[in-house]
Formats: C-alpha cells, structure tokens, sequence
C-alpha cells in the first residue's frame, strides 16, 4: 500500500483535511533521505535523561577495579561489571576517574557524589541540594514543546519515592513508581495520537486554560510581601502552573506524525519487592512504556531511578540487602575484591542493560530511538564499603542526534564530575557554558566525545 | 495547526470580554476586602493529605470522592509540619491537584449535588448570573482560602466563570471552573500566615486574625477553619484575649480534637511508610500489605485510645500493653482473636514482651530490613521520635575496610564486632542498646527467643543506664524527662511550624512544668500551649519585602513578640 504514495501526495492530502488511513510502519516515507529530520524538515527531536543507581561499581582497596577498562577510546574491553552493556558497548561512553569535590564541605554519605554530578554543588547538608538539578536546565532548553517537560520515574520499590530532581533544592519531583500509574501518566486521559487522522482541538481544555489564568492573575500581588525561601516556594508553584498551561497548549496544536509510535497495552500490576530480579524487571517494563513515551513525543526530558543511594535491593531469599553488604563485606584475599558486592554490582547493572535494550528496540528514522537520546547514567559513589568520591562511574549513553561520539572509554583520574555533567548538557543543545561551584566549576566539556 | 490558533484566539477575546463585565460587577459588591497592603507573608506551609482531605469533606460534605495521587511529604527535625514549610509543588504534583480540582468541582455542581451546593438560584441555567456567581465564589473562596477573597480574586473567578458560562452555555460549567481555580490555587494548596503591625507596639507585628484562626483550627481540628471561627476573625474578637479563649475552649470541647491530636500522633510518632513496605516474602511468608495497613491502624488506634480517649499520662505510651487487634494482626502476635467485630480491645500478657508502643509490629516492622530486623535503625528511630534526639549522618571517613564480614550467630555479636571500630562506635554506642532490647522481635516484629539457634540477649546499656529487654526499655523511657520535654517541643513546633529556639528555653520549660503539673495529659498540653501568646509569636523571615508603610526594616530576620 506504501506504494501507491509518494511523500509530497500524503503530506499534500493530510494538510489538505483529506483522511488517509494507513499502517503506522508506512509513516517512515515522512523521513528526509538521511534518515534523521523529517519531510517539512523538522528533525526527530533529541531527547535527554538520567538514570540513577545506587552504591556505584566495585574498587579494591589495592587501587584495582571491578568495571574500569584498561583501554581508552574506543573498542573499549568490557570488564566484568560492565557485562550488562557489552551488546550496545558501541553506543555507550564510558567515564572513569572523575571525581566529586566538596571543597571544605563534609562528604555527605550517598549524597554529596550525585547532588554534585546534578547541580554542580556539594551541598551542605543531607536531603537537599544546593542548586537546581542539570535535568531542570535542560528541560528549560527542549522539554517546551511535548505535553511532559520532564518524565520522572522510580523503579526502585522504596518506603517512599525517589527523585534527585529539584528546582528548589528542597522540593524534589514526585515521580510514578508503579508501571501502572506510569502508563496512565503516558497513555490515559489527555492523550493524543499523534498519527490519529482524526484530530480535533478538545473546547474542555479551553476552559481548563481559563481556570489556570484566574490563579495566574494573582502571582504579583501574592510574591509582593513574601520572604526570600517562601518566594522561592512560590515561584516552584508558579513554573509548575506554566508547565501545565503549556501542557494544554500542546494538546490544542495538532502533534506531528511520528513513526515509531503505537499505543502499548496497559501493564499488569507489578510485584512489590525490592529484590533486584524485581527491580530490574520493572526497569525493563517501565523503560519500554518510557521509550514509547518519548516515541509518542510526550516528553523528551527524563529522570529514572533504578535504586536509590542507600541501596536497599537484595538477592530474593537472602536477608542482607545491597548496602549492607556493601560495608559489611571483606575483601576476599585471594580475589582482591568483594565477590557478593560485586555480584550485586553486575547485576544492578543488568536494569541499566535491560534500559538501553529497550530504548534500543524502538526503530526511528534510519536508527534507533537510542541513537536520538542522551541518557546521562550514573550512581552516588566510588568504591561503596568507603563511600569514595573518586572514580565514580558514569557513563553517556545513545547518540544525542549524531552529536555524541559514542562508544568510547574516557578515563582521567582526578577532573571534577562536572566535566561529564556539561558535556551531557551541551551535547543536548542546552545553553550552558559553565557548570559547578568551587573546585568543581569547570567550561571544560569533554571534547573527545562531542561529533 | 491554523484551525487552533483561531480557536485560542477565539476564546481570548470571549475571557476579555467577559472580564470587563465581572469587573463591573464586582465593583458593586460590598462584601469584597482587599488584603491589607502593610501585611506581610510570614509563612507558607503546603497543606498535608490529610489537611487536603479534611478540609475538603469540612467544606463540601463527606460524600465528595478525593482520587489522586499526592505530594510526597517531607520531615524536618522529625515532623512533617516543619517540613511542610520547606515544600513546595512540582510540575507532577501541580497537575495531580489541578486534575483533583476540577474532579471535586464537577462532583459538587453535579445535577444532584447542585441545590444544596449553590447559595442561590441563577436566573436562567443557560446565561451567565453575575451576583449568583459572586455569592458561590465568595462563600467558598472564604472557605477555601481561609480568609475573604480580595476584589482582584473575586474578578480573576467571575471572569472564569463568565467565559465558561457563555463558552458552554451551562452556568453551572462555569461555576465549576471558577471552583476549580480557587482548588487550584496557592492561597489553599498552601497556609499562608500574615503578619500585621501591631497597633500596642509601634515597630511590632503580630499575626493577623485569619492566620490566628488556621493555626488553631489546624492544631485542634487538623482542618480549616469553620465558619463561626472565620467570622471571630472578621469580628476582631480573634484579636482580643477574651475572644481568642473563647474560641479555644470551642476547639478543644469540640469531638472533633481527637481527628486534630491524632493528626498530631501520627506526624510525630512516623507513623507513616506503610503503603511501600516491602519484605522478603520467602523470610516472613506471613507479611502482606493487610498486614501492614493493620499494623498502621493498631498503632494509631492504640494512641488515640490511651492519650485522647482515655487521657492517660503520656508517659504510658512506654509502658503500656493494652491495644486493639485484629484478625490479621493477631496471627503474627499468635494469641486467637475470637470477636465478631473487625477490631477489638486486648491486654498483652507479661509473657508477651508487648509493652510500649515500640513493641507493636508497625514500629518494629518499619524500622528493619526487608530480611532482617535492625537494631540501629531501631535505636536511631527511638532517638528521634520520642526523644527528640537526632542522630547525625555517619561520617564519610570511617574506615569500612577495618570491618570484617561477622560469621555471628545473632545482631547484637555482630555489631560488637563492629564496634571494635572507633569511627562507628561514637554514633553506635547511643543506637544501638535501645534496638537490642528489642531484638526478641524479627523484622516483621514476631516474637523470637533464638537466632541462628542461639539464645538472644536483650540486655542493655545505654550509657550507665542498664535495662532488659522491651519492658525494661518502656520503664527507661517513661523515667526519662527528655520524652516530655520532646512533646512539648513537638506540639509548639507542630502547631507554630517553628521549633522552639533557645531563647524560648524557659517559655519551654514553664510548658513543660504545667503539663507535669497535669498529669502528662496531652490534650490538656494542647489548649495550654495554644493559650500562650508565644504560639502566636511572629518571627519575621528574611528578604521580606519592605514596601509596608510601618515595616521595620527586616534585612535580617527579627522576631516580634505579640503583647496581648
């Protein structure tokens, strides 16, 4: 049936109001000849994310290390707890060496490593941060357009959600932490096909514009005698207000076509429990709805915890969790290492492999929706029994667009973290050209993986 | 793309034209106040769940359905009230309450809610009653805001109103937006106390008498305020002494103080996290999400009946081993639960080891590992809450390559183990013994002699202070003076979203002495705190504009005593 349509037709007859009904895979002929912008000359959007996990990869107290490869550049060796991204290695960068300065702030424990990997500050006291999150900036630069600026996602089955998101630094994103409440978040009400033929702007969401300008009217004369924190408070309330009018303003504009879209089935319930199997197959399932999500263009910003800091996964049937062991644990003599803490390691791993494979299976353009993202991965420290800042593992993974030299091992001991933090944001078109405080403040990105 | 942008356009001039009206309209209503322009926003707390909930039944009736999903909270010093003062709205959040505002709208203006729900009568259902709308939105905005709405507010409405009546052609459509955007809005999603001068002291502020009265409706009712409260605040009468007792015998009387001391409990005890525990069900087969909803509700049961009902010492809470059971519950405290009715009243026996609200499954429960119990996290958990004593973050530089993996039978050898390290043992030496008088009860907080088949220990020390197992504990703690000296505290900073600093030392232990002096009964503790003029003191906060006429100047953050 493809063949009977030549791309100027179809673009001709849906602009035109004429219905066209046909296969989703056929949208493909909306592609320019390179594969990465579209007919009218849009390009597929680069979409950004972190993604989190807690009690980073395993050192040895000798200086020897469970996952940093001994070659740089690319064709790096995959070291054992790097086993889980060996099939995508090729779209994955690796950063080892890097470190989290504090200055003469104290090494807040599963805190200051990651809250300085996203907001460039070591902060000064447990459960807040100093500064607003790199994610918060970057949605500010291409989140605008999609009903979703941000997406945040907690897979990790805690006592209580997780997110390291903030614009505040005391207020923190609620993220979904079911696959359920995900999916109705994604695909429930408000939801608007992007290849439907039969788009029509919903009057109601009309009337919810007005509901949200009579509060708007009001923010002046409320902000005009408020004190320093409350005010920053209130402007929180005030962005997140303006990010649900623009949330209704995308749902009055017909959404652009897109090829790689097709409305998933509702999940089932998940499990609760913490133990890693269960956690990694929720990242797995929670990834797929996200992927279809960015898909679907319903937002092009993320944040996704697999576990938290003070990881609390386990191995089913074993009483000890993760970070437990992690303290607990002696070197073996023999290995040099922690052999359970290393286990536990790889396979935490294993939900970031199961992430990108997911990401990876969603074809668009001429590649993958991989190839279109950037995910910024990272954990909260070194080498976990000692709660090091040094040699945190990071890594960028998929191809921002074309503009992430991808699949390369960047090792260089000493630099602050924040070099890989500007690097993801600029690789992503964020206008930032400096990032961190302190020891930390670098204009330094690293070239070596910027096309 | 073009169809759209006619559509917007189309609808901006129907919101200006409609505007123009309302104002018109709104002009001739009397009943509008304008805020003050000298006051000051002193404070911006975000209603909890629970103050959400409450004052959505208070105002609209309890039949009103409240589906969503909110805000995680956050604990400050221990409470979420103190937290609740650092919080703000994300962007999901925001939407979550923007999609429960227009939910709860619809219900009340439903066809079947509509006549009890309206003041008044629209002249025609079709068209746009300017007057009738101006009375449904000022007798809820003063509802909802807890304050009478300014002119401007009143407009921002009328208008939303106004377009949505002339857009959909149904002025109960309109309504419903106009209700909507009051649920929306920052003035109910948030307390926001303002300051006044204080016409007895010249450069003095004191709170204003709408901010008076949220404080006192939300310590005693956990809710907003009603009307008869509201109308003390538009009298001034909340301002004068006399008034302001009489206002608080009121509250307190009322039945309605158990909802508002419960709310208190719960806050201060963590009597929170149920609904994500998760344990390892091949270790404690018996645990399921009933099991932990029961566990909540035994322990909330369980204080509420001793300290509100009962008015029992406060003390008791460490010692006492009379609680409520159900089915669920009763079979992992393996005792038979024979009553026809879901819950029903039981004594522990001596045997039991149950004494103290600490030995209930809900606290020994959520505090330990999904596999294990934990008698750190217990100890620092039993600091905290009931002593107000905070355990600081482990320091980064211990050096974890000194501790060797423990082949111990039982927690207690293995943290010995660890103590042989100088970096743990500051913090571990204080945890710790609290927790092992505990460790007769596993992770899921069954009773348990053995371990790994070895006998366990339950004696402890705790700097000097020798006790045995949860009884010895409970005696420990009810012999402490620091137990209800945290109380105290608790309450002011509950009420005050403001712990008490050290230049209310004595103010702190004056309260601390009347409450002794009457019997350790928290209710009492509540109207006598609320009584004091401090809890209405004001304390300035930094970078608050200055552009009142009589405003000192606040570069720095300055505290005002009210004078009564």
């Amino acid at each position: 049936m493809a063949k009977n349509f030549n791309r100027r037709s179809l673009l001709k007859g849906i602009l035109g109001g004429a219905t066209v009904s046909m296969g989703l895979p056929l949208l493909n002929l909306f592609l320019n000849d390179n594969g990465n912008a579209y007919a009218d000359g849009s390009s597929i959007p680069t979409r950004f994310g972190t993604y989190f996990w807690g009690l980073g990869l395993t050192d040895t107290p000798a200086g020897g290390t469970r996952w940093v490869p001994q070659k740089t550049g690319l064709d790096y060796e995959i070291t054992p707890e790097l086993q889980a991204i060996a099939a995508l290695k090729h779209k994955v960068s690796v950063f080892s060496g890097f470190r989290a300065i504090p200055d003469t702030r104290p090494n807040l424990v599963h805190w200051s490593g990651h809250a300085s990997i996203l907001s460039g500050v070591a902060p000064a006291g447990s459960g807040r941060f100093d500064a607003p999150t790199l994610d918060t900036r970057v949605a500010d630069a291409i989140g605008g357009s999609t009903r979703f600026k941000v997406l945040d996602i907690d897979a990790s089955i805690s006592r209580r959600p997780i997110s390291y998101s903030t614009r505040t630094g005391s207020t923190f994103a609620s993220p979904d932490q079911t696959t359920v409440a995900l999916y109705r978040r994604l695909f429930g009400d408000g939801f608007q096909d992007p290849n439907s033929d039969h788009w029509a702007p919903d009057p109601a969401i009309m009337l919810r514009q007005s509901v949200l300008s009579a509060v708007t009217e009001q923010r002046q004369s409320l902000l005009r005698s408020v004190g320093h924190d409350d005010q920053i408070k209130l402007e929180q309330y005030f962005t997140s207000l303006r990010e649900m009018e623009n949330q209704l303003a995308v749902q009055l504009q017909r959404p652009e076509p897109r090829e790689a879209c097709v409305l998933p089935d509702t999940p089932a319930e998940m499990a609760r429990a913490a133990s890693v199997d269960v956690v990694n197959s929720n990242t797995r399932v929670m990834a797929r709805l996200l992927a279809m999500g960015l898909a679907c263009d319903q937002s092009r910003v993320f944040n996704f915890i697999h576990t938290g800091g003070t990881s609390e996964t386990y191995v089913a049937g074993q009483s000890k969790i993760y970070h437990q062991i992690t303290h607990d644990e002696p070197t073996h003599a023999q290995l040099g290492y922690q052999p359970e803490s290393s286990k536990l390691a790889g396979l935490v791993m294993e939900g970031f492999g199961a992430f990108l494979e997911e990401l990876d299976a969603v074809k668009e353009g001429n590649g993958t929706l991989l190839d279109n993202c950037l995910v910024f991965a990272f954990s909260d420290t070194g080498y976990a029994k000692i709660h090091s800042l040094e040699n945190i593992p990071m890594m960028l993974a998929g191809g921002a667009g074309g503009r992430h030299k991808a699949g390369q091992h960047i090792h260089a001991p000493g630099e602050s973290v924040t070099r890989v933090s500007l690097t993801a944001m600029q690789l992503v078109g964020a206008p930032v050209g400096e990032f961190g405080t302190g020891s930390m403040r670098t204009a330094r990105a690293v070239s070596d993986v910027i096309a | 793309m073009k169809s759209a942008r006619l559509f917007v356009l189309t609808t901006a001039i129907g919101l200006g034209l409609s505007a123009a009206l309302c104002s018109h309209a709104v002009s001739a209503n009397d009943s509008v106040n304008d805020n003050d322009d000298s006051s000051l926003v002193v404070a911006v707390r975000r209603l909890t769940e629970p103050q959400y909930r409450q004052s959505i039944a208070d105002v609209f009736g309890d039949t009103i359905q409240i589906s969503g999903r909110f805000e995680p909270e956050r604990r400050e010093l221990g409470l979420q009230a103190l937290g609740s003062a650092t919080l703000s709205l994300t962007a999901a959040g925001f939407e979550q309450y923007f999609t429960l505002a227009q939910d709860i709208s619809r219900q009340v203006l439903s066809e079947q809610q509509r006549a009890t729900s309206t003041p008044c009568t629209p002249a025609s259902v079709s068209s746009f009653d300017q007057d009738c709308a101006a009375q449904f939105i000022n007798h809820y905005g003063e509802l909802l805001f807890r304050r009478p709405l300014s002119t401007a507010e009143l407009d921002a409405r009328l208008a939303a109103a106004a377009s949505g009546t002339q857009q959909s052609g149904d002025f109960y459509t309109g309504l419903q937006l106009a209700l909507s955007s009051l649920l929306a809005a920052p003035e109910y999603l948030f307390r926001i106390e303002r300051a006044e001068p204080d016409p007895a002291n010249a450069d003095g502020w004191r709170l204003d008498a709408y901010s008076r009265a949220s404080r006192l409706s939300f310590l005693f009712w956990n809710s907003a305020p009603d009307a008869e409260l509201l109308a003390a605040a538009a009298s001034g009468e909340l301002l004068t002494n006399e008034g302001l007792q009489s206002q608080i015998a009121r509250l307190s009387e009322s039945p309605r103080v158990q909802e508002g001391i419960q709310a208190f409990l719960i806050d201060m005890m963590q009597i929170d996290g149920f609904d994500n525990m998760v344990k390892e069900s091949s270790i404690y087969p018996k645990f399921n999400q009933l099991v932990a909803d029961s566990a909540e509700q035994q322990m909330i049961r369980t204080l509420v009946d001793l300290l509100v009902v009962k008015e029992r010492d406060y003390r008791e809470i460490f010692t006492s081993n009379e609680t409520f059971l159900n089915r669920p519950l009763a079979a992992i405290y393996q005792v038979p639960f024979a009553s026809s009715e879901e819950w029903a009243p039981y004594t522990f026996p001596e045997s039991a080891e149950r004494s103290g609200i600490f030995s209930q499954i809900g606290f020994l429960s959520l505090y330990a590992h999904p596999g294990t119990s934990s008698p750190t996290i217990r100890g620092i958990k039993l600091h905290e809450i009931f002593l107000c004593e905070h355990t600081p973050e482990p320091p980064a530089d211990v050096d974890f390559s000194a501790v060797v993996d423990s082949d111990a039978a039982t927690s207690r050898e293995r943290l010995l183990d660890h103590m042989s390290n100088p970096g743990c043992i500051v913090c571990h030496q204080r945890s710790d013994p609290p927790g092992l008088a505990l460790e007769h009860f596993d992770g899921l907080g069954q009773l348990r002699k053995f371990e790994n088949g070895q006998l366990i220990d339950v004696t402890a020390d705790l700097f000097g202070n020798k006790f045995v197992g949860a009884q010895g504990l409970g005696k420990f703690l009810y012999n402490d003076p620091r137990a209800s000296s945290c109380l105290v505290r608790n309450v002011y900073a509950y009420g005050a979203a403001r712990m008490p600093g050290s230049a209310e030392r004595t103010y702190i232990n004056t309260q601390i002495e009347q409450f002794a002096g009457n019997g350790y009964r928290v209710p009492a503790l509540f109207s006598q705190i609320a009584r004091t003029p401090e809890f209405f003191k004001v304390v300035l906060p930094q970078g608050v504009a200055k552009n009142a006429s009589s405003a000192p100047d606040t570069a720095r953050a300055q505290s005002q005593q009210q004078g009564e």
